[in-house]
């Protein structure tokens, strides 16, 4: 029992590990924001070290250390300049480490638009052709590059985070907030809100996905393409019903009557490994579940669910959408 | 003498000390609990309704009812009670609901009612007898040990409004008014000796659906919807929802809930194939007509508001209602219900009820007057 604090300790550190912790940065600014963070940390280790060191040596010490610490010059050298000293070396460091982030001076090689909405976040890409594509719920960066997401809020306040590969900026009503990211190998990078933004904030979450230069360019390239019809005949069926229904007043499908645009676009839904920003994983029979009962798997959601919809209905929608690429 | 002295010195012995009177009191107490108790258990009191209350129980009782009446009534402006749409509607509610023991015009109350304890009283003298409010209250909440129920719904004060306005039309009715405003076009042909002993002559159209909605000519009232031409299944899902208490409705709740399951299907079906009327003329303006046509095709994203004829038009799944031609005030008033949190629970009602809280007043007048300025289209077979 006695060990059970200790292990309370271990935990948090634990659960670091993995894709989406500021303590394995894969980014240029997580790199920063982690080193300055280890800095800190073993700066107040050390100073933690010293007070208890002082405190026992007063408490417990030799007549001739007590005396010391007790003189005058002692409170002033360490109670006033020492601190003084330490935390303007310290801000000057971190305004110096930390300069590059947020807008640079430079242009970006890529920008990408990232609108906050309760509870799920809209993505805009800015094709070659000029074309916008638009995506949710999943960033797409080229390894390497320096992409600057451009963030802001349909509604309340929402907040950026991808702690693997940078700081945290708020998404603010009526402003945008830039945040460049470079990321520097590829892979996955969880991101989630990170301001409160209402009920079912805590599963708010993105993924962010770092690929070769090469094969990001061939995948914007390849939105232009026209949308093929649905392959096999669940497909054609689970189209069918997805227009009957009336899932495209809300939802965009690009290449079909499918044109919502109040709720998260679906048009490369099937590429998603998350589904309702991160409350389920992605697959048609996750899909069905959550049209079916959108407030048990997304509590407070604003997706009614259509329990008018059968069961082959509904995985009918699941297997169509989870077929879009 | 002795028998006065005795009880001024009982008197005088009780009071003496405040110990004394609180046994007494509560002795006294006690005797009477044990004597209602033994009056209840040997049978004594009658429970006869043939009996009646002694003159004294009558008046205490009726006096009682009535001030209980006048303090909880409602004194809130009451809806315009001369609206033909409201009248009509009422009127047809009254004779499913309330004529078998109320009576109507030219036909008294059964034998069986008569004897019920106290009889339910003829409604067509109520002038100057009760306030509309105070009528309102009595046909919301009914009247306890009377036999008088409440309203199915306790929520739809629309619905009762309805019966309330009828119920002032009610005394300058004859036989044949009456009948024209409760039975609509639904005629009762007088049938041979052979076919009333057989039980089939139409001797009871109480039920019938056409005396609010119309089946050869349209709906009386613009407060009903027109099922001619909507989608069998949604007319089914519909029933189903009024039956199971799903859908609040007093009047619809009371009319669907003794179908059995083969009877909804065989109306939904009838109605489905019937062609689709138009919804009668309105005097919205053009330009509420034309703000209302751009939400149903466009919806309004910025406010979260989807395109109603992605889901209320041909194309749409067959549980989904088409709303074009449908009266503008029926459309309005099940637009407001939403908002005010009633309807919510059935599965399509589920799906309708935040698209519905997001609409402004005046976005609800003006896509009920665009559905109702658009001819509704043939759904018949889907």
């Amino acid at each position: 029992m006695r060990r059970f604090p200790l292990l309370l300790l271990a935990l948090p550190i634990a659960a670091c590990e993995g894709s989406q912790s500021a303590l394995s940065p894969h980014g240029d600014e997580a790199s920063r924001v982690a080193l300055l963070s280890w800095i800190l940390f073993a700066g107040a280790a050390a100073i933690f070290a010293l007070v208890a060191g002082a405190l026992l040596l007063a408490w417990r010490g030799p007549e001739r250390a007590r005396a010391a610490l007790a003189q005058e010059s002692t409170i002033r050298l360490g109670g006033l300049a020492f601190p003084i000293v330490t935390l303007t070396l310290l801000l000057g460091y971190g305004v110096w480490l930390m300069r590059g982030a947020g807008a640079g001076e430079q242009q970006p090689e890529l920008r990408i638009d990232l609108i906050g909405e309760q509870w799920w976040w809209r993505v805009a890409y800015h094709g070659p052709d000029g074309r916008t594509v638009a995506d949710a719920n999943q960033i797409r960066i080229p390894v390497g590059r320096e992409v600057e997401i451009q963030l802001s809020s349909a509604d309340v306040i929402h907040s950026f985070w991808v702690p693997s590969l940078g700081g945290k900026t708020d998404m603010i009503p009526g402003r945008t907030n830039r945040q460049r990211l470079r990321a520097e190998r590829p892979g996955i990078y969880g991101g989630q809100c990170a301001e409160y933004c209402g009920g079912p904030h805590a599963l708010m979450s993105f993924e962010v996905i770092a690929m070769p230069p090469a094969d990001f360019d061939a995948w914007l390239a390849g939105r232009a393409k026209p949308r093929e019809a649905p392959a096999t005949e669940e497909r054609r069926r689970g189209q069918e019903v997805f227009m009957a229904a009336g899932c495209g007043s809300c939802h965009a499908i690009d290449g079909t009557a499918a044109t919502g645009t109040i709720g998260p676009d679906l048009s490369r839904f099937g590429e998603r490994r998350l589904l309702a920003a991160g409350a389920l994983r992605n697959g048609s029979a996750e899909v069905a579940r959550f049209i079916a009962d959108t407030q048990g798997a997304k509590p407070g959601n604003l997706m009614p669910s259509f329990r008018n919809l059968d069961e082959a209905e509904r995985t009918a929608i699941g297997v169509y959408l989870t077929g879009l690429k | 003498m002795a028998l006065l002295e005795r009880a001024r010195r009982g008197a005088r012995w009780l009071l003496a000390t405040r110990r004394r009177l609180f046994c007494g009191l509560a002795l006294a107490g006690l005797a009477i609990a044990l004597g209602g108790f033994l009056f209840a258990w040997t049978g004594a009191y009658n429970i006869a309704a043939s009996r009646g209350h002694f003159a004294a129980v009558e008046h205490v009782l009726r006096f009682a009812m009535m001030q209980s009446v006048r303090a909880r009534a409602p004194k809130e402006p009451v809806p315009d009670l001369a609206d033909l749409s409201l009248v009509s509607l009422g009127a047809a509610h009254f004779e499913a609901g309330c004529a078998f023991c109320h009576g109507s015009p030219g036909r008294p109350i059964s034998a069986a009612v008569r004897g019920m304890l106290p009889t339910p009283p003829d409604l067509s003298d109520l002038e100057g007898k009760w306030s509309d409010g105070e009528l309102f209250w009595i046909v919301k909440h009914g009247i306890k040990y009377t036999g008088m129920p409440g309203w199915p719904e306790l929520e739809r004060d629309d619905e009762i409004w309805a019966v309330i306005a009828f119920l002032r039309r009610l005394p300058a009715l004859d036989r044949a008014g009456y009948e024209r405003l409760a039975r609509g076009e639904v005629e009762l042909a007088p049938g041979s000796g052979a076919e009333i002993a057989e039980g089939e002559a139409p001797a009871d159209a109480a039920y019938a659906c056409a005396r609010c909605h119309g089946s050869g000519k349209p709906p009386r009232s613009e407060l009903v919807p027109r099922l001619h031409g909507q989608p069998a299944a949604m007319l089914e899902t519909a029933l189903r929802g009024y039956a199971s208490g799903e859908r609040q409705s007093g009047i619809m709740q009371f009319a669907a809930n003794g179908l059995s399951q083969d009877e909804i299907k065989r109306l939904a079906g009838y109605y489905a194939k019937l062609p689709p009327l138009p919804a009668p003329p309105i005097a919205a303006d053009a330009d509420a007509i034309a703000r209302g046509g751009k939400l149903a095709r466009e919806g309004d994203a910025e406010r979260g508001i989807p395109a109603c004829l992605s889901c209320h038009s041909g194309a749409a799944l067959p549980n989904y209602p088409r709303l074009a031609g449908q009266p503008a005030r029926y459309l309005a008033g099940q637009l407001r219900l939403w908002q005010r949190g009633l309807n919510q629970r059935s599965a399509t009602g589920a799906i309708m009820a935040p698209v519905a809280r997001r609409l402004s007043e005046a976005d609800i007048a003006a896509v009920s007057a665009y559905f109702a300025d658009i001819p509704p289209r043939q759904e018949a077979g889907r």
